[in-house]
């Protein structure tokens, strides 16, 4: 949740440069917006809603060597005007801009009140500006009036404070993004590098605990105590452009079209059909007696499929939410591995299931689209899924390379033998991604099904977490009521929802016991007079039963949810966009969420 | 006068390029390596363009899928034209995403061009300061194109698909224009609904309006018919404009590619990303195999074009044959070469270099043997043993 941005040494374009990055930051939070610039005073605008509002809003004359900006999700207190970032002072010669969560800031808010301090928001991060305004009176410099204030608080948070009279951007990170771009004679800040890369590619990580300070071409590192951190600078290889939606409507369907070349780069350089080897760089060497994945959201339905991959294979394997797995986490032996599934690798979730492990002291792997991101950085090993930039916020691509991320660690923990079947079907993979784009039917499907009351996703075996998906996808952009189940379960009590208004979609690939099991379910669905889109390769007899079909091209079961899920996610996006929802910006998600 | 935008056409079907374009516009088919439209792009890049705007309408998907927001560095603007009505209509839809522009080029995103022809272009509009240009190239055979007369470096004819063989010079489809073209097409009188721009352009002729045509020499090679695609690749083999590092004398292979040890790829060859070449096989010369395909262990695949995931089993044979996107030939399969007989819509063309066109997603069991000249449609089921001797139509299931 929320983005954060600030830039220094752009003269007169600081609002420019703010407004520009906010945008590519959007997808982080977009309820409200501001910005904060700061010259002989510190200027603030800010507003509820999409930064469009903010654009309106700010007047264009606002200048300033140096400035921050938000864009926010909210947590403490509703999206409006005053609970906007940045939040300033009582002098207002302070602004702080905020991502995260200050967990004591009940007792904070109390004590700066009795002090006599007037806080004007609902928010958490206020009493931030007034700490360092009381520090500042103290007689402390601007830099030890930051770090004093940052030591009172506990949580997470990425922060960034400008100064009226200063050029100087104070920042630190505790368990929140946070990434310095440096530039021939400015210098940048943000949550994520795509927020300034139209200016420079170079990036310096910020570990936790870390202090940087900025000043036009000049950045430092210092560590809690001030001592002088070496900091390497990294070369990012994303192309600024990349993030535009070539020619498409909406992000998410111009993602759902790059799966094909999605997959071909996970995959690029690490199988080899013929001798039916997989070879994976970042795995090399890697053993495990039982694995564990912890993951949300989506990634939580890939690591399910990866779970019942390597359970397949003979590894004992289990599937967590992180957000449960952080407080009570599964017991675990030397042996274990615990994989921690985040595309964005901020998932604060997924980082404290993370850092759980580790704190036992087991071996950890992470499996996220973002090289340098906090999962990558913290983990012992890291497999990069390479789906390219997801800016989406119902997750797609990312959501198939992570399927064929896990098939690959599965290959390396236990080779069955059938290891060159697996890779042949994942050579195919992409192809057959783009003859299911071809000649898929699902526009047609959610023409006729886009008034139904809600949706039943079913699916057994590999074939349940898309169902889980499916359901996941369609409520998350088309605010419908949505639920998935393993096909067996529908009897044991959500039957008692299904009505003729309800579409049932069936997910039944193959003709093996699963395929004609989910048939048995598919026809007590049909005696209830439901609705049935059966999502098949037309191996068993499931269309005889279905009002609608999706075809699938027919492929190993292994790999055949990669397809299945392809069909659910554009039901899903012409649902939504039949019925006119702002499919990138679903209400009230955001694409990482870094708080837990 | 500084020139750094461009229009590329690339929103029209290829109807006599089907079976292959089912799914995807003729600018997408394979040339050598890579697709049409790509040679194109480069050819403009290379030349300095820095704004690509792409006008895409048929199977548009496919266009912006490949090159996504930008293509080497140079962002690419989609424009949508809904209704193919011409190479004019196409044009007037990019008027405003090239408003702020003195001039542009137009391109034709379905013929390979070199960049030298861009580049004189550019000289010359940029010497005259604008007006109208084009490229005029010669050619032994230019009755299925726009056939051009000039006087110095004026054009004083432009004649679709001429009759007579009187003429030598064609029109190579790169343009440069200024803002007044899109008045003079929009003022030129539509014929059955259509707006092509050569007839704005004849009309301009006509009217005293100076269009300047700058001959050029360079590669230009164009696909009408399926059976041009093997010469078009054959010609970019030829000229070396591969984008694959070169691994022996114009042999090119990608380095994510794998080609076994025991297999022999004779120039010219081009095998492309993530592909497999296995032990035993004989590629070449004259063969291009696409990304991620797979050729089998002792197949022979020579005077060819395979594209994206096309898989080829053990011994098959493959003479003068294209295939398209994820087909699937299995062990033994044979296609002897041309030339052949090709029917082509109603009309027949004789003895042309063709052993077989399959088109994306066909599927062939072991043991098919195809005869020179035949189409076969997408998704066709092509069962074990098999003669194919005549075009088969899409889905269509092949028993005997």
């Amino acid at each position: 949740m929320c983005g954060i941005i600030g830039c220094t040494g752009r003269e007169t374009e600081t609002l420019d440069v703010l407004l520009h990055g906010l945008d590519t930051l959007e997808y982080r939070g977009y309820d409200s917006a501001g910005v904060a610039l700061a010259n002989g005073t510190v200027e603030v605008c800010k507003r509820e809603g999409e930064i469009d509002r903010l654009r309106a809003a700010v007047d264009p004359a606002m200048d300033g060597p140096v400035g921050i900006g938000h864009t926010r999700w909210s947590t403490h207190g509703p999206p409006t005007d005053e609970n906007a970032h940045p939040h300033t002072d009582c002098t207002g010669d302070v602004a702080v801009v905020h991502n995260g969560i200050i967990e004591n800031y009940d007792e904070l808010k109390a004590e700066l009140t009795a002090a006599g301090h007037e806080l004007e928001s609902d928010t958490d991060t206020e009493v931030v500006p007034h700490f360092i305004e009381d520090a500042l009176a103290d007689g402390m410099s601007r830099d030890e009036a930051f770090r004093s204030a940052v030591a009172r608080i506990e949580g997470s948070y990425a922060l960034a404070a400008v100064f009226a009279g200063s050029e100087a951007i104070l920042a630190t990170r505790e368990g929140s993004p946070l990434v310095v771009g440096v530039g021939d004679d400015a210098a940048y800040l943000a949550s994520d590098v795509p927020a300034f890369l139209e200016y420079t590619d170079r990036v310096v990580y910020l570990d936790d605990g870390e202090f940087a300070r900025l000043e036009s071409g000049s950045w430092t590192v210092t560590d809690a105590e001030g001592r002088l951190l070496e900091k390497s600078i990294s070369q990012v290889e994303w192309d600024a452009e990349e993030t535009a939606k070539s020619g498409y409507d909406h992000y998410m369907l111009k993602e759902i079209h790059e799966q094909p070349r999605a997959l071909r780069k996970c995959l690029r350089g690490r199988v080899d059909e013929l001798t039916g080897t997989v070879d994976v760089e970042a795995l090399e060497g890697l053993t495990a007696e039982s694995v564990q994945f912890v993951a949300c959201g989506t990634s939580y339905h890939a690591a399910l499929y990866g779970a019942q991959r390597l359970q397949a294979a003979g590894v004992p394997a289990q599937a967590f939410l992180a957000s449960e797995y952080a407080t009570a986490p599964a017991p675990v032996t030397e042996g274990t591995l615990v994989v921690g599934v985040t595309q964005s690798g901020e998932t604060a979730d997924t980082l404290a299931a993370l850092r759980r492990a580790q704190a036992r002291g087991v071996e950890t792997l992470a499996m996220t689209n973002v090289v340098g991101s906090t999962a990558a950085r913290d983990c012992d090993r890291t497999l990069l899924i390479r789906a390219g930039p997801e800016i989406g916020v119902a997750a797609t691509k990312t959501f198939s390379s992570q399927v064929v991320a896990c098939n690959l660690l599965s290959a390396t923990l236990a080779d069955r033998g059938d290891s060159r079947e697996i890779v042949q079907a994942l050579r195919d993979l992409p192809g057959q991604i783009q003859e299911v784009l071809d000649a898929s039917r699902a526009e047609a499907v959610a023409e006729r099904f886009v008034d139904s009351d809600g949706y039943f996703f079913i699916g057994r075996g590999h074939q349940h977490p898309v169902a889980l998906e499916g359901a996941l996808k369609m409520k998350e952009i088309t605010y419908k009521h949505a639920e998935g189940f393993p096909a067996g379960e529908l009897k044991h009590g959500p039957l008692a929802l299904v009505t003729g208004r309800t579409p049932v979609f069936a997910i039944v690939t193959g003709t093996d016991e699963e395929a004609t099991k989910t048939v048995g379910n598919v026809k007590e669905v049909e005696a209830r007079d439901a609705p049935v889109v059966a999502v098949t390769d037309g191996a068993s007899t499931v269309d005889r039963y279905a009002d609608a079909v999706l075809e699938l091209p027919e492929t190993e079961p292994c790999v055949a949810p990669v397809l299945a899920n392809v069909q659910l996610q554009l039901v899903a996006y012409h649902v939504a966009n039949k019925l006119g929802r702002s499919i990138d910006k679903p209400r009230n998600l955001a694409k990482s969420v870094t708080v837990e | 006068m500084t020139v750094r935008a461009a229009v590329v056409l690339a929103a029209g079907e290829g109807t006599r390029l089907r079976p292959l374009t089912r799914n995807r516009p003729k600018p997408m088919l394979p040339a050598a390596d890579r697709p049409i439209l790509e040679h194109v792009f480069d050819a403009l890049i290379g030349a300095g363009i820095e704004r690509l705007h792409v006008v895409v309408g048929y199977k548009r998907d496919r266009v912006q899928d490949y090159f996504g927001p930008t293509y080497r560095n140079v962002p690419v603007n989609y424009v949508a034209q809904n209704k193919q009505l011409g190479s004019g209509h196409a044009l007037l839809e990019a008027r405003e995403a090239v408003a702020s522009e003195d001039g542009f080029l137009v391109v034709n995103g379905d013929q390979v061009i070199e960049q030298r022809m861009v580049e004189d272009v550019l000289d010359a509009f940029e010497d005259d300061d604008g007006g109208a240009m084009l490229a005029v190239t010669e050619q032994s055979d230019v009755s299925h194109y726009g056939a051009v007369r000039t006087e110095g470096d004026r054009v004083i004819e432009l004649v679709e698909k001429p009759e007579t063989d009187e003429y030598r010079l064609l029109n190579a489809g790169v343009y440069a224009f200024d803002a007044s073209i899109f008045d003079a097409v929009d003022e030129t009188p539509r014929v059955r609904g259509e707006l092509a721009l050569t007839d704005t352009l004849s009309r301009l002729i006509d009217e005293d309006v100076a269009v300047g045509g700058v001959t050029t020499e360079g590669l230009w090679v164009d696909a009408t018919y399926p059976w041009d695609l093997l010469d078009v690749s054959r010609e970019l083999l030829l000229g070396g404009r591969v984008t694959e590092p070169e691994r022996g004398e114009a042999v090119w292979v990608a380095d994510t590619a794998n080609v076994h040890e025991d297999a022999t790829l004779q120039g010219p060859v081009v095998v492309g990303p993530d592909s497999e070449v296995r032990p035993g096989a004989v590629v070449g010369p004259f063969a291009a195999v696409g990304r991620n395909a797979t050729v089998g262990a002792n197949a022979v695949v020579s005077r060819s074009v395979l594209d994206t995931d096309t898989r080829v089993g053990p011994n098959a044979t493959l003479l003068d044959c294209v295939t398209g996107q994820a087909v699937s030939l299995g062990a033994g399969t044979t296609v002897p070469g041309g030339p052949g007989d090709v029917r082509v819509e109603d009309s027949v063309y004789e003895g042309q270099r063709l052993g077989t066109l399959v088109a994306d997603r066909v599927r062939a069991a072991g043991d098919v043997s195809f005869a020179p000249g035949t189409l076969v449609g997408p998704n066709a089921t092509l069962h074990t043993g098999v003669s194919i001797s005549e075009n088969v139509t899409e889905g269509a299931e092949v028993f005997r």
